[in-house]
């Protein structure tokens, strides 16, 4: 039962990191390497077109409409149409992307809620590690095995639990000693600074 | 296709609106550019012309500031009347925006005295953009249907986006089917409220709204086919005039609108020897820009009028400029 013991706090571990990180970072990330594995045949056609149409703006820019409307005209024409072209084929990156990260969603809330909630209810019965006889009293023996471990064990649900609970503070500790280090930091750059003058 | 391009390629097209002339499926002609270029000379004219190879003529102005009265020293209303000289040209002028007055006007009169919700609805049909120019126009063409005329040509304001519903028919159609939709279902709750003298009059609505949208939709559809309708753009050879030419054309072109004509109006040609330095360098500008003209316009026609030392109004002076249209100018010889 061991591995089951480490197999909630990776668990968990992995779910607080994923929320601290942010579900936009991870599917931007998710995103690039589906692209970098699967590239998406309209990807190359994009990027051609935004440099095509930053070329033509340039062109415009450099083309005097006084003096050479014609030209002007002509490139002002083949611009707009690029730039349709340039949004529909936007649009429909936009909407693989749309779909892409729904679908990157239902994987992260499967692997974290979703086999969390797998666990807890099939080992739902299944001591996660037996309390000494006698340590503590019968009523917080009985809030240990809730809901339905045997008397006397630890049950899942609050293995899990107190995991979640060590691992937000141990997480928010980080983020506190973080910052305390970056303040610390940013007080030591001007004194340096300040210390580098003297010297000189 | 290809062949008609090797025939561009090989010489430009011809430099009159003769093309329009003999095209007798052309039922819709617009003439627009920008103000003060000769649109409303330049649609009499076309007019004029037209008269002689088709069997009746309508010419309406929908500039609310009316010139066909001034271009032919006659008074037309809002009634379609025959030009004195002519036996089957026939005008008119119409305010598009007075229209839509008169019919909310006529339908305020007949919902606010006994129900303060009836007016709600038309409140929110109104608010959809464009659906004023669009209605103007349905009405115009409904009058105009009855009429049995060959060929109509509009005079358009130069405000430039006379034609701008039909960029958005769908839209259009879609609040319209919307607004049938909600009413249908929110109507028999209004009725309850209203009382037995409400239900007519929200039913009579949605008949005039759907009636409408059919309307619309049948003036886009043949707007839209290059066989019944076509635009003639009117410009003068001057960057300004001419960088909103080019604005229209491709408006035009994204409305589906068939457009290849160009008329260039009050160009100067100075008599070999003259001494007018302004008409000399004035000469020299236009010339630039008609270059431009020709390097960028090469399937159109383009038609170039010169800039003449009298007023055109009356008939027959009308008669005479008109013949420009059809036969090149020859130019005087230049220095």
């Amino acid at each position: 039962m061991v591995s089951l013991l480490l197999v909630v706090v990776i668990l968990t571990i992995v779910t607080n990191l994923i929320s601290t990180v942010g579900a936009p970072a991870i599917n931007n990330l998710l995103w690039n390497l589906y692209t970098r594995l699967i590239p998406s045949p309209v990807m190359p056609k994009a990027k051609a077109l935004r440099s095509e149409v930053l070329q033509l703006r340039k062109e415009l820019a450099g083309t005097s409409s006084q003096d050479e409307f014609a030209k002007w005209a002509k490139i002002r024409r083949t611009l707009d149409k690029k730039v349709v072209e340039l949004e529909a084929v936007n649009a429909t990156l936009q909407t693989s992307r749309a779909s892409f990260e729904s679908r990157a969603g239902m994987f992260r809330w499967v692997i974290t809620v979703g086999i969390r909630m797998f666990l807890q209810f099939w080992f739902s019965r299944h001591p996660m590690f037996w309390l000494p006889q006698g340590w503590v009293p019968s009523v917080i023996e009985w809030g240990l095995c809730f809901p339905r471990a045997p008397m006397g064990s630890v049950s899942i649900n609050v293995w899990s639990f107190a995991v979640g609970q060590v691992v937000a503070l141990v997480l928010a500790a980080g983020a506190w000693a973080w910052q305390i280090v970056g303040e610390v930091r940013g007080k030591m750059a001007p004194m340096k600074a300040q210390g580098g003058k003297k010297e000189l | 296709m290809s062949v008609a391009q090797v025939d561009a390629d090989l010489d430009p097209l011809e430099p009159t609106l003769q093309p329009i002339l003999e095209q007798t499926s052309l039922r819709w002609i617009f003439v627009g550019g920008k103000g003060g270029v000769g649109k409303t000379t330049t649609s009499c004219s076309l007019a004029i012309q037209l008269s002689k190879v088709r069997e009746s003529v309508l010419l309406i102005s929908t500039d609310p500031a009316h010139n066909l009265s001034d271009a032919f020293n006659q008074k037309f209303g809002k009634e379609a009347r025959k030009v004195d000289g002519f036996d089957n040209l026939s005008a008119m002028e119409i305010d598009p925006s007075g229209s839509i007055q008169e019919l909310l006007e006529s339908a305020d009169g007949a919902g606010a005295a006994g129900n303060p919700l009836g007016g709600v609805m038309q409140d929110i049909a109104f608010s959809i953009p464009g659906v004023d120019e669009a209605m103007s126009f349905a009405e115009v063409l409904k009058q105009v249907k009855s009429l049995s005329y060959s060929v109509i040509i509009f005079d358009t304001a130069p405000t430039g986006h006379t034609l701008r519903f039909l960029q958005f028919p769908t839209v259009l159609e879609k609040a319209l089917g919307k607004i049938s939709q909600l009413s249908g279902r929110f109507g028999p709750m209004l009725n309850g409220i209203l009382g037995a003298q409400g239900a007519p009059q929200m039913e009579e609505m949605m008949q005039k709204m759907e009636s409408m949208r059919e309307v619309i939709g049948e003036v886009s559809k043949q707007f839209k086919d290059a066989e019944l309708t076509t635009f003639v753009c009117v410009c003068i050879a001057e960057f300004l005039s001419l960088y909103e030419t080019e604005r229209m054309i491709q408006e035009l072109n994204s409305y589906h609108i068939d457009t290849h004509s160009i008329v260039v109006n009050q160009l100067l040609f100075p008599t070999q020897g003259s001494t007018c330095d302004y008409c000399n360098a004035r000469r020299k500008m236009q010339k630039k820009y008609l270059e431009q003209i020709e390097e960028l316009y090469e399937d159109f026609n383009v038609v170039k009028i010169p800039m003449l030392t009298e007023e055109v109004r009356g008939g027959e002076k009308l008669r005479n400029f008109s013949e420009m249209l059809v036969k090149p100018f020859e130019p005087p010889a230049e220095n």
